[in-house]
């Protein structure tokens, strides 16, 4: 069967009287080489921006680095390479999901991923899906979330790249990578390593950053095999080993030190038979972090939380214009920590997809999904969402849904003041997008409104006892903008790309912008290449925050970067590229009181072969 | 109503002032600064991305003005400022997490110096015999490296000797050549004072008081009141508050007990007078009653600290910690509000200037 559908590939383009088959069987690889397939064929009103792997590579190896250039997320960084929450579309970290192929990775303690401990080399694509996708990926998914996929080639292939890069704070990093791959098996393994002293000067204060240095392990092995004509066993692992200095601010020393890892293992049976696709997936994650107020001492505080999960996704094509998925989902979380004693979670999701494309040019989906979880009652949820291919170029989506937020482990049981009594947090919004798609040019604007009611804050009690409680509700619209552009002429192409968000993001009673939300943020990325030479310089804007009682201005922030393809005869590929932070070294803080790097230099190697 | 009280207020404190100066009959006093003959509101200011700040308030509430040491000085204090304390003519302010004690002119503001080397988590502070001692937790989650930094008063340099004492010394009172200090605990609980000889810098004694000892009055006739929080329903063994006199002369003490769940907190005296603050609630006692009153004197209060002084009440509010503040006045005579002024980020403590 398998064979059948790379024939169809290979040889169906421009055979018009093909072309549902050829659907038939793009979606039938979907199921097979992408690890999360629902994020293709069931996201048709929804903003989703895939930044592959050149863009990957190209950028810094965190996340926040990625996506600060990349994307119109905010980011709030507690000083470069510390603490980095998003902020999409006015919400917060602990509204934005993170989802590794598939599966929502947000930690359990406290409801959210640290972007600066996610390293980004080493996913084939990473996907940043706007807006609200709790029914599809859960808790957390209010804002938007970002997708960290490992694709499985089923081709004979056998690759290998190595990355080198050096520069300023003595930061290095290594990154090698492998793919091999026939017809029946493939395997992909990577490894990465990075490690900076990070102590850059502060500009215009007599001082460097101090207790900044980090490093981190990143090692990814991904496994695929055909059983049968219709079976295919995947494995998926990543591990991550950080430890982090926390810095100081420009007022406050710092001693202190983060040791965190995170293991995540994904077995995965899919079985393609006639119109039904399904998969069954047995998971593994451990999260575990040691905090060590004084890095010289051996007194530190933990949380560690493993997470079983079961999950069955069912696909069932009723024709080429209709098809169903039902997921269930079951977990158990039990955790421990200094602060808690031994919780146990269990939860239980049914969730259930309609994908529908009454005619050529308009498709939508239904989806709803209920959750059952042991501490708490939850939301029933829906999401509707469509597109209109109005003209062959200009095209409408929009998307309304309810999604939820769950309470952490940290808010129902930290000791003092976990609170047993919290719901879920709850929102609901609505999305409406055009796409303008021509030849050089493409463009998109999107406009939004979120509720979110129910909040969960930590708030003093009448005896000063700090306490979780669902207290506040939030509102946020606003409107985003973005543009890509490529030219090519001979030798010379060049690309454009321009992002910029208006963002008002309030408590409802207060009327005021919530802290550390810009209402303005734009990037622009060029890049130019004639031949063997390439540069590129991008640029970050953003606007001026509020603070717990202050205000922030805002900065602009640009990359400089020139690279040469020295060789590219035979099988070996090798570049040199250098690249400039910060170029015009000016200061500026993402964070009050915590200065960001001046100018600094980094030469990154490629070897491929 | 209110503005009869301010009148009251004013016309009484006139009076007052009109006394001192005929009985000395010299010519009246020079201003010694802007910020005299007010209040001093100092601020935590935002744990995570902030600095500490200190709010004046003149005594007829009609002057306001915020962020006093950075109008003054051009730069700002640390982050959490946890403590101020005047010795002559000079106010000592800690802030937390910046270990740093920033020494100004009380009247003015203007900086005298910046200590910020032998300090580790500093808490408050107190003045005996030419010295300034500090209270340190060191690292909070280290039970046996909290310490007394001790602050030479002439060179404004910390010495290089400590006095290690128990863990989590938090406030810290004078009388005459000692120091009491209250081992609140910390990150953790505690039960101690440790009496200290400024001459010698030694522990002379250590005094078991109740649970979480968490505010130190002095009486006039040489009481030191201890008022112990007990220890919180989540540490899984609570224990009530309690109320303990401490003799100074022997350190001998007597105590009051309150119900298991009941954890009192800012204890005041004045007048012969005790006040804390119980559940939202304001409670007064007499020195010299054996029992705790049964009915509060103001209820429905949200307080993170208060003081009293001269039949008023000084209360803050933190709000949420992340928006301004507040601080109330009540006229203890008619237990009614007097004055509502809008503060700034998380204020702490209350001073009279």
């Amino acid at each position: 069967m398998r064979h059948n559908i790379f024939t169809l590939l290979l040889f169906s383009t421009g055979f018009c009287n093909l072309a549902q088959a050829q659907l038939d069987a793009i979606q039938k690889l979907d199921e097979i080489v992408l690890s999360d397939a629902k994020l293709v064929q069931y996201t048709t009103g929804i903003k989703v921006e895939k930044l592959n792997d050149s863009i990957i590579n190209k950028n810094s190896v965190s996340l926040t680095g990625l996506l600060g250039f990349n994307s119109n997320l905010y980011f709030k960084e507690n000083g470069f390479g510390m603490v980095s929450s998003p902020s999409f579309r006015g919400t917060n970290a602990s509204q934005t999901a993170v989802v590794w192929n598939g599966i929502n990775i947000n930690s359990q303690l406290n409801g959210q991923t640290d972007f600066n401990t996610i390293n980004a080399t080493n996913f084939d694509a990473i996907d940043i899906r706007s807006g609200g996708g709790s029914v599809q990926y859960g808790s957390g998914a209010i804002g938007g979330s970002i997708h960290l996929n490992n694709n499985l080639e089923f081709k004979p292939h056998f690759d290998t790249q190595l990355r080198l890069a050096y520069g300023s704070f003595d930061t290095r990093m290594t990154d090698v990578s492998s793919s091999y791959g026939n017809s029946k098996f493939t395997v992909n393994a990577g490894f990465a390593y990075v490690d900076s002293d990070n102590d850059y000067k502060y500009l215009g204060a007599d001082r460097v950053n101090e207790n900044g240095a980090f490093n981190n392990v990143n090692f990814n092995l991904n496994l695929g095999y055909f059983i049968s004509e219709k079976d295919v066993l995947k494995l998926y692992h990543q591990s991550y080993n950080g430890e982090r200095e926390f810095s100081g601010t420009l007022v406050a020393p710092s001693n202190s030190k983060y040791v965190d890892e995170n293991y995540r293992t994904m077995l995965e049976w899919t079985r393609i038979s006639g119109a039904f696709s399904s998969k069954l997936k047995v998971v593994h994650l451990n999260e575990r972090f040691k905090f060590f107020e004084n890095k010289v001492n051996d007194f530190f505080s933990f949380g560690k939380v493993n997470t079983w999960l079961f999950n069955h996704n069912l696909n069932y094509r009723v024709s080429n214009t209709l098809q169903f998925r039902n997921i269930l989902e079951f977990s158990h979380f039990d955790g421990g920590g200094s602060s808690f004693g031994n919780p146990k979670r269990n939860a239980f999701s049914a969730t259930i997809l309609m994908n529908h494309k009454p005619t050529d040019r308009f498709e939508y989906n239904l989806n709803l999904r209920k959750d059952v979880t042991s501490d708490f009652e939850n939301p029933f949820l829906f999401s509707v969402d469509g597109a209109y291919q109005v003209s062959n170029t200009y095209a409408i989506q929009f998307n309304a849904s309810k999604n939820f937020r769950i309470p952490t482990f940290n808010d129902l049981y930290w000791q003092p003041g976990g609170n047993l009594d919290l719901s879920p947090e709850q929102s609901y919004q609505l999305d409406l997008g055009h796409t303008l798609n021509l030849k050089a040019f493409n463009f998109k604007l999107n406009t939004y409104y979120i509720s979110t009611e129910d909040l969960i804050q930590w708030r003093p009690d009448n005896s000063g006892d700090w306490t979780p409680i669902n207290v506040a509700k939030s509102q946020s619209y606003g409107a985003e903008i973005e543009a890509f552009s490529k030219v090519k002429l001979k030798l010379n192409h060049l690309s454009f790309s321009g992002r910029y968000s208006y963002t008002v993001s309030e408590n409802i009673e207060t009327k005021k912008q919530l802290i550390y939300v810009p209402f303005h943020k734009g990037n622009v990325s060029v890049a130019y290449s004639h031949a063997v030479f390439s540069m590129f310089y991008q640029h970050q804007f953003n606007g001026e925050v509020l603070t717990i009682g202050d205000r922030l201005s805002g900065y602009n922030v640009g990359n400089i970067g020139f690279g040469c393809l020295i060789n590219k005869n035979g099988k070996v590929h090798y570049d040199i590229n250098l690249r400039v932070n910060n170029f015009r070294d000016r200061e500026y803080q993402n964070v009050a009181l915590r200065p960001m790097p001046n100018r600094n230099y980094q030469i990154i190697t490629t070897i491929k072969f | 109503m209110k503005l009869n009280k301010l009148l009251l207020l004013a016309l009484l404190m006139g009076l007052f002032f009109a006394s001192c100066t005929t009985d000395d009959d010299d010519t009246p006093p020079e201003p010694r600064g802007d910020y005299e003959n007010g209040l001093l509101i100092s601020h935590e200011g935002s744990f995570t991305d902030g600095v500490g700040t200190v709010s004046f308030i003149s005594d007829d509430f009609t002057t306001v003005e915020h962020n006093i040491f950075s109008n003054v000085n051009g730069r700002t204090l640390g982050t959490v400022v946890q403590s101020m304390a005047f010795n002559g003519d000079l106010a000592y302010i800690i802030s937390n997490v910046s270990n740093r004690i920033d020494i100004v002119n009380r009247y003015t503001f203007e900086s005298v110096a910046t200590i910020d080397t032998g300090l580790n988590n500093p808490r408050y502070i107190a003045f005996a015999n030419g010295k300034g001692y500090v209270t340190n937790w060191g690292d909070g989650s280290n039970a046996m490296d909290d310490y007394l930094a001790i602050l030479d008063l002439d060179t404004n340099t910390i010495s290089n000797t400590t006095i290690p004492v128990e863990e989590g010394p938090e406030e810290i009172l004078a009388v005459s050549n000692f120091v009491y200090v209250a081992h609140q605990g910390g990150f953790s609980q505690n039960n101690k004072i440790s009496v200290i000889n400024a001459s010698t810098d030694d522990i002379t004694e250590t005094i078991t008081v109740g649970d979480v000892p968490n505010s130190l009055e002095l009486d006039n006739s040489g009481n030191l009141w201890v008022l112990c929080g007990g220890k919180p329903s989540w540490t899984g063994s609570e224990t009530g508050g309690k109320l303990f006199k401490v003799n100074t002369t022997d350190n001998s003490t007597t105590s009051i007990d309150f119900a298991t769940t009941e954890h009192p907190n800012y204890l005041a005296f004045e007048n012969g007078n005790l006040y804390y603050y119980l559940g939202g609630s304001v409670h007064k006692m007499s020195s010299s009653s054996n029992t705790l009153p049964s009915n509060a004197e103001i209820t429905g209060l949200s307080f993170y600290n208060m003081t009293v002084k001269n039949d008023f009440l000084y209360g803050v509010d933190a709000k949420d910690f992340a928006s301004n503040g507040e601080l109330k006045v009540y006229d203890l005579s008619t237990n009614t509000e007097i004055n509502t002024t809008t503060l700034r980020i998380i204020p702490g403590e209350v001073y009279f200037n």
